[in-house]
């Protein structure tokens, strides 16, 4: 196998995120994690919504696709149809992910496509300057929610365990090398892995969720005896999302079934024999 | 400030040196992405503060390089990135929109005392006593380092942005 650096992963365009964003800090990791897998980045593809995390796709020199808002998962799920060689990353915000985007999640989850999707949850919507997001926590005081917010906050976690994904971590940029193989480990899953990433807001976030408090904060699940292949214990786990900051696989499934491309190329073989040559395709739609 | 898979009692000079080319590799390239990130938003005076210790850290890494070479010539590298993180580079949040220069070296020193205390950690897990000695020679640099970025500070003026003063104009892409 050929030896990729990071590297090879960045492109020329210069991230535009502020000043100490978190998001820098997954990208890096994003690039060590292709780089440990070893596909250049013609066979890698990155498919993103829309908002500061969804930039991402722009700052690779692998395939992008900067979608409209919501939209990555369904796009993406083409992409892996149209081409299902290519390696296909997803990325996107809570907001994208979990409000905009929310109806496609459960579907993506259940149709099993060899996607790896990252959410970058910070908590808020940064890009429009400051509203609450779907994972703000309740009582958060924000332009939308001046007085605190009354809303119950998504568990991204729990949603995507309850709707059957069979690869679900959680990782932060204060540990960016455990970040990048979480990234790895979730690229090497047969089927559709999710990665949960707190990454700060540095200009709207709170205080108790930058980098320098994750640090202190953030507790790895093999440190507390996690089995991730234990699916009750990974849903005792996720409940605590926004209480306990834990990194790590909360599950993997220990028999992942077949992916829908994998499920798609095997029917193709099998009605191969009865399919009509494509020289006499045209025929079944003339008269003679 | 972590490593990965070093067995530091076990470690023989050439990867010794090749782990430092490789410290001082991550903090060039670090501080080069914080200069960029001040440069798109409008913090010159921070970012070429920046710019400056990513020439500083490149000239210590080629330094270290040059030796490598002379002692062990282009043998393979043993060690890799995905081995460090964040022993002298400075952390991704210490940056920020219209921090000043002051701040800027604030960040750097605080790299500087980081790479130190790292290599004050290392030195008595070491068993090779060339390895001991190259360690202990690094951890006199650093403090050598942190003397000049006193010196620096003392001719800086000791500005602090005002927190909550963001303004920043917009940007295209």
């Amino acid at each position: 196998m050929t030896t990729l650096s990071p590297n090879v992963f960045k492109s020329e365009l210069k991230p535009i995120w502020c000043p100490g964003c978190g998001d820098y800090g997954v990208v890096q990791a994003l690039y060590r994690a292709l780089s440990a897998i070893g596909r250049p980045p013609h066979e890698v593809a990155f498919i993103s919504g829309i908002g500061c995390s969804s930039r991402i796709p722009g700052y690779s020199t692998a395939y992008g696709f900067n979608t409209v808002h919501g939209r990555a998962l369904p796009v993406a799920q083409g992409v892996k149809m149209a081409n299902p060689d290519l390696l296909v990353l997803v990325a996107g915000g809570d907001g994208d992910g979990f409000s905009i985007g929310g109806g496609h999640v459960p579907h993506a989850i259940r149709r099993n496509m060899d996607l790896t999707y990252l959410v970058m949850d910070n908590q808020v919507y940064g890009l429009t300057k400051g509203q609450l997001s779907p994972t703000s926590p309740r009582g958060l005081e924000t332009v939308t929610s001046v007085y605190g917010s009354f809303e119950q906050p998504i568990n991204p976690l729990l949603t995507v365990l309850s709707a059957g994904a069979g690869f679900v971590a959680q990782g932060t940029p204060a540990d960016m090398p455990g970040l990048a193989t979480l990234v790895e480990e979730a690229i090497r899953y047969p089927g559709f892995a999710f990665i949960n990433v707190q990454s700060p807001c540095v200009t709207y976030g709170e205080d108790d969720q930058q980098l320098r408090a994750h640090k202190t904060r953030m507790k790895s699940l093999d440190s507390v005896g996690h089995d991730p292949s234990n699916f009750m214990q990974a849903l005792e786990k996720s409940t605590q999302y926004g209480t306990e900051l834990y990194t790590g696989v909360f599950y993997r499934n220990p028999n992942p079934p077949k992916s829908y491309d994998v499920l798609v190329r095997e029917r193709q073989e099998t009605l191969k024999p009865a399919a009509v040559p494509r020289e006499r395709m045209l025929d079944m739609f003339l008269q003679k | 400030m972590a490593t990965k898979g070093i067995d530091f009692a076990k470690l023989n000079l050439r990867d010794a040196l090749d782990l430092a080319v490789l410290i001082e590799e991550e903090a060039r390239d670090r501080y080069e992405e914080l200069a960029e990130q001040l440069e798109v938003h409008h913090t010159p005076a921070a970012a070429v503060f920046f710019r400056k210790m990513v020439r500083v850290e490149e000239i210590h890494r080629s330094e270290l390089e040059k030796r490598r070479e002379q002692l062990f010539g282009k043998s393979p590298v043993m060690v890799s990135r995905a081995a460090i993180f964040d022993i002298e580079a400075p952390e991704y949040d210490v940056v920020r929109a219209s921090m000043t220069p002051f701040e800027a070296l604030e960040a750097a020193m605080k790299s500087e005392v980081k790479a130190h205390d790292f290599f004050a950690a290392v030195v008595p897990r070491v068993s090779d006593p060339e390895v001991k000695k190259l360690f202990e020679e690094l951890r006199l640099e650093e403090v050598e380092h942190q003397q000049w970025l006193k010196v620096e500070m003392q001719k800086t003026p000791a500005v602090k942005d005002v927190p909550g003063d963001q303004s920043d104009g917009p940007n295209e892409q």
